[in-house]
């Protein structure tokens, strides 16, 4: 037989065959543990179990186009990857479109959305009814509905009226290969001369007719008819000055200055579309307290239709995260996607943060006095150990234990306690957190496989360090108490 | 040849001289009683011999050392390597078996050896018993036991203290005749006792009064 095994043969038979003793040195170091343990998985699984909590208070990111891109559902599906499927919590995308309800004289901002994804990043909605499941439903907002007197079951007639030009773009930006232009300008008499172009594939001017009736007929109003003017402006590049480009057509010259006005300030005209009216069914109305109030809320599909376009104009994101990794993947989806900018709501992700580190540093204070708890009461078992065992460390000195022999078994005596109260605590300690977990924030805790090996660890390591002073005293005792007298 | 050697030894507590300029020798394979009243000396110098104590003044000569100065690391040393102790009230480790008992004295002085220690116990008596722990075993049960952990790791000097003092004739017997064995095997032994029957087992008696050595007797019928 080895020393080694002779050590352990020991040790253990110290901690088995003293039973009543040991119970209650394994018992203060298990259950010391336990509570460590138990709180290290709460500490640990905190933040995602309050990142949960959090979501209900809604988005904490948003998606938007960047200047001069779109957002389609397409780019919104692609910007998702981003971010790993575990940590999203929902992503809504959201186009808001006035739309007329031509019966009541009325109009209001229309917010095409994803209904199911609704639920998930604005878990707060309050609905009367139920959300829309079908085409041709719509969830009205509580304040409209009033207005206008809606319920649940009521249809509405909704009407999207396109607008017939396009009044963002400016002449410059209008003059593109193939562009039909449309301009004005005053003429003579402050009469309006309508004026309109074709471009050909070098934007060069391909047509032009004009439109002179306000003008007095037997000087501008000749203008629309006289061939040899208009010609002047075939292949001729916008803009145009008169006197240089083009000469005034005699008698007519505020009328063919009013001409090359109208083509300078041209912008592209675009195809009248008729406007579009689709009949739903209300099946909720949204009470917030907020401005979706305001709102009516239809599918993307629906909306779709009436408008003929695949466009988003938001994205509100439920993620969670910390606020460093909602930068990470913020910055992924903005560097990863042409046209698509990710932002934070700093506000919910801020305030989510300082809680969390409340919370956080709330458990680590606990979990050191828990700490500290434990030594002292493991020290003060294993010091009684010490007394109640001295004519047994006199012997064994007697017989020629050395100090470091009598350091190295109660040392032993002392990993074994807590290599059991390791096991004990982090079994148990799973447990106590599983109640903690579930009745303080209903949701169960996933097994951090770390906390097997860490509570073992740590609870040698606090045996270890309850027992120096007990081991001192231990170390003190003269070997002669083991003679007569005694 | 002497192996142990006190020279002018004495030992003060205060006022109080428990030892006082004493010298004795006790030569190899002696079989050595010292007897005493209550206050004489007696456990001041077994502790010294046994080296769990220094003199105030003297020299001891443990086989030609002299151990008088030596630190409690380095008597450890010596006490483990060279004498074998027997106490009074037994003094087993209570959670473990006789034969683990014996095998402690194995592990602090070279390699434990189970076989080694059954055999010790089997010397006295003892190798069914091996199994036992000691609230299972007679008080002359356990002594035997720590005959046979003293005498397990070979010691020049086997040193005892009473070691008759708590056990009935028949097992007083039983120890008496072991000591004779090892005595005739050539181990040294030194045997502190009040009781004069087991004083007279041994070659030569010790007597010790006041802290000083009051006399010394041969014992005429050894061996006989």
């Amino acid at each position: 037989m080895t020393k080694r095994r002779m050590f352990l043969r020991m040790i253990t038979a110290s901690l088995l065959r003293r039973r009543s003793r040991m119970l209650i040195a394994l018992l203060s170091i298990g259950i010391g543990a336990t509570i460590l343990a138990g709180l290290v998985t709460i500490y640990v699984d905190v933040p995602r179990q309050m990142g949960a909590q959090f979501r209900s208070y809604g988005a904490n990111m948003l998606l938007l186009p960047q200047d001069g891109g779109t957002l389609t559902s397409d780019g919104l599906a692609q910007a998702l990857k981003s971010i790993p499927d575990a940590a999203l919590v929902g992503a809504a995308p959201y186009r808001y479109v006035r739309l007329d309800m031509t019966t009541r004289q009325q109009s209001f901002t229309a917010a095409a959305t994803d209904f199911e994804q609704i639920t998930k990043t604005s878990p707060y909605f309050s609905i009367e009814g139920a959300y829309p499941s079908e085409t041709r439903q719509v969830l009205v907002g509580k304040e409209i509905a009033e207005t206008i007197g809606v319920k649940v079951g009521s249809t509405m007639e909704l009407t999207y009226q396109p607008s017939n030009t396009s009044t963002d773009r400016t002449p410059e930006e209008s003059r593109v290969p193939g562009a039909s232009l449309s301009g004005k300008a005053e003429g003579f008499g402050a009469g309006v001369v309508y004026v309109s172009a074709v471009l050909d594939d070098e934007a060069k001017i391909a047509s032009i007719s004009v439109d002179a009736s306000t003008q007095t007929p037997e000087y501008g109003g000749l203008v629309p008819e006289d061939e040899g003017f208009l010609n002047q402006f075939i292949g001729k590049t916008l803009p145009l000055t008169l006197g240089e480009d083009v000469d005034a057509l005699s008698g007519a010259t505020v009328t063919s200055g009013a001409v090359v006005d109208a083509l300078n300030t041209a912008t592209e005209a675009v195809a009248a579309v008729r406007p579009k009216t689709l009949n739903f069914t209300v099946t909720g109305i949204l009470t917030t307290g907020g401005e979706e109030e305001e709102y009516v809320f239809l599918s993307l599909g629906d909306m779709e239709i009436m408008t003929g376009e695949d466009k988003l104009d938001v994205a509100e994101l439920s993620v969670s995260a910390s606020v460093d990794q909602l930068e990470e993947y913020a910055a992924s989806i903005t560097d990863n996607n042409d046209g698509v900018q990710a932002r934070l709501v700093k506000r919910v992700a801020r305030s989510e943060a300082s809680v969390l580190e409340k919370l956080t540093a709330l458990v680590f204070l606990v979990t050191l006095v828990v700490l500290l708890l434990t030594m002292i009461c493991v020290s003060t078992t294993m010091t009684a150990v010490v007394s109640e065992r001295r004519r047994e460390i006199g012997l064994r000195k007697a017989l020629g234990a050395s100090d470091g022999s009598i350091r190295a078994e109660f040392l032993g005596e002392g990993l074994f306690l807590g290599l059991l109260g390791g096991v004990m605590g982090a079994v148990l300690g799973f447990v106590f957190a599983q109640v903690v977990s579930v009745n303080v924030f209903g949701s169960s805790i996933t097994f951090q496989p770390l906390l097997l090996p860490a509570a073992i660890i740590v609870s040698m390591a606090i045996a270890a360090a309850s027992c120096l002073l007990p081991i001192k005293r231990a170390v003190a005792i003269d070997p002669a108490l083991v003679l007569k007298g005694e | 040849m002497s192996l142990l050697e006190l020279r002018n030894v004495s030992k003060i507590y205060g006022e109080l001289k428990a030892l006082d300029n004493v010298s004795i020798h006790v030569d190899q394979g002696e079989w050595v009683a010292i007897m005493g009243p209550s206050g004489s000396g007696k456990s001041t110098m077994m502790n010294i011999i046994g080296c769990m104590d220094k003199p105030s003044k003297g020299e001891v000569l443990l086989d030609g050392v002299d151990i008088s100065k030596e630190s409690s690391k380095k008597l450890t040393d010596i006490r483990r390597d060279k004498i074998g102790l027997i106490f009074q009230q037994f003094h087993m480790v209570n959670y473990l078996t006789a034969v683990e008992n014996v095998m402690v004295s194995q592990y602090y002085h070279s390699m434990p050896d189970e076989n080694e220690a059954l055999e010790a116990l089997g010397r006295v008596g003892l190798r069914e018993r091996a199994r036992h722990l000691p609230s299972q075993l007679s008080g002359g049960e356990q002594q035997r036991v720590c005959v046979a952990r003293a005498l397990i790791n070979h010691p020049e000097l086997i040193l005892a203290d009473e070691p008759t003092g708590n056990l009935d004739e028949a097992n007083e017997n039983i120890v008496l005749d072991l000591f004779a064995q090892l005595h005739k095997e050539g181990t040294t032994l030194i045997v502190v006792t009040h009781d004069p029957e087991v004083a007279e087992a041994a070659q030569r008696t010790i007597v010790l009064e006041h802290g000083k050595v009051a006399r010394e007797v041969i014992n005429e019928n050894f061996g006989k």
